[in-house]
């Protein structure tokens, strides 16, 4: 009965490309002040970054909604974990993808990743979603 | 051996307060657009409503906002240079704090007018020898519940301070 995807099927890969107002909006609304998200010149003489940091939970924001857009309104997120390999910047494209590894008759576990498009993944992730029985 | 000393122990073992946040439908909007969401339920209250909510429903992992006012909405004198806030500075040799794991399980959702209480406390806390130097991870695990004391989200966050 459930219209959710078998396992092996793949999301569409969702391209984000955050700017920098992006990375500001993500900051001031979730009132995470760490400046090397806003502040090119302290991020890059004094943290000798490359330039502005793309946050890691906005990443993790970005794996969460390639699911769910994927999955729509048939399956509910139960649980999400995911960490970061490597730094992502301002400029990067990130390209969000996922995969169903496993089903049964709740729902479904996916893996969901975060890469440049040069093949590095910034962030990987496993997300729990289960099938909306009862609102 | 050891760069986990006593002092550092009691500060991640010490009590947090809990910390309250009345959640509005324009905390919500603005989370929901910083991050590209473009269902209008995040930001449309008679959409919301139309989807059988009782008012704006928050993106999944707004919880995570709730924990970072509990952490950083203090006055600015009691904020690091950087920006974080000096409670969360562990008293380690270390220079660097780095993101670990993040694992997040859900509950009820948060719609607008809801009063979340976030509750942090130390999961575990433990050093392992890297490349560079000693690793020291912390994580710490935080509650979310709203006004009618059901749970919203269980959160547990590691930092990894090298």
């Amino acid at each position: 009965m459930s219209a959710l995807p078998e396992v092996g099927a793949e999301a569409p890969v969702r391209a984000r490309t955050p700017s920098a107002l992006d990375l500001f909006m993500f900051s001031a609304s979730s009132w995470l002040l760490h400046r090397i998200h806003y502040d090119t010149p302290f991020t890059t003489e004094h943290d000798g970054h490359p330039g502005l940091l793309i946050h890691g939970p906005l990443q993790g924001v970005y794996l969460v909604q390639t699911a769910e857009s994927w999955l729509g309104e048939t399956a509910r997120l139960r649980s999400v974990s995911y960490r970061h390999l490597a730094p992502a910047y301002l400029g990067d494209t990130l390209e969000c993808g996922g995969s169903v590894t496993a089903a049964d008759d709740d729902g479904v576990e996916l893996e969901l990743w975060a890469r440049k498009p040069d093949g590095t993944v910034t962030t990987t992730g496993k997300a729990r979603f289960e099938t909306m029985t009862t609102r | 051996m050891g760069v986990i000393t006593e002092e550092a122990r009691r500060w991640a073992e010490r009590e947090y307060p809990r910390f309250e946040m009345q959640v509005t439908g324009t905390d919500i909007a603005k989370f929901a657009h910083a991050t590209g969401e473009t269902n209008p339920i995040h930001f449309d209250r008679e959409a919301a409503i139309a989807a059988g909510y009782p008012d704006v429903v928050a993106p999944t992992l707004f919880p995570y906002v709730v924990r970072m006012h509990a952490s950083a909405l203090v006055p600015p004198e009691q904020l690091e240079a950087d920006g974080s806030p000096r409670a969360d500075v562990p008293p380690l040799p270390t220079r660097r704090a780095m993101a670990g794991e993040t694992s997040v399980e859900f509950g009820e959702r948060v719609v607008a007018g809801d009063v979340i209480t976030v509750q942090k406390r130390l999961a575990q806390m433990y050093e392992k020898e890297g490349r560079s130097g000693p690793l020291v991870f912390v994580e710490m695990e935080f509650t979310f519940t709203n006004q009618r004391g059901e749970m919203v989200a269980r959160e547990s966050f590691t930092r990894i301070y090298r």
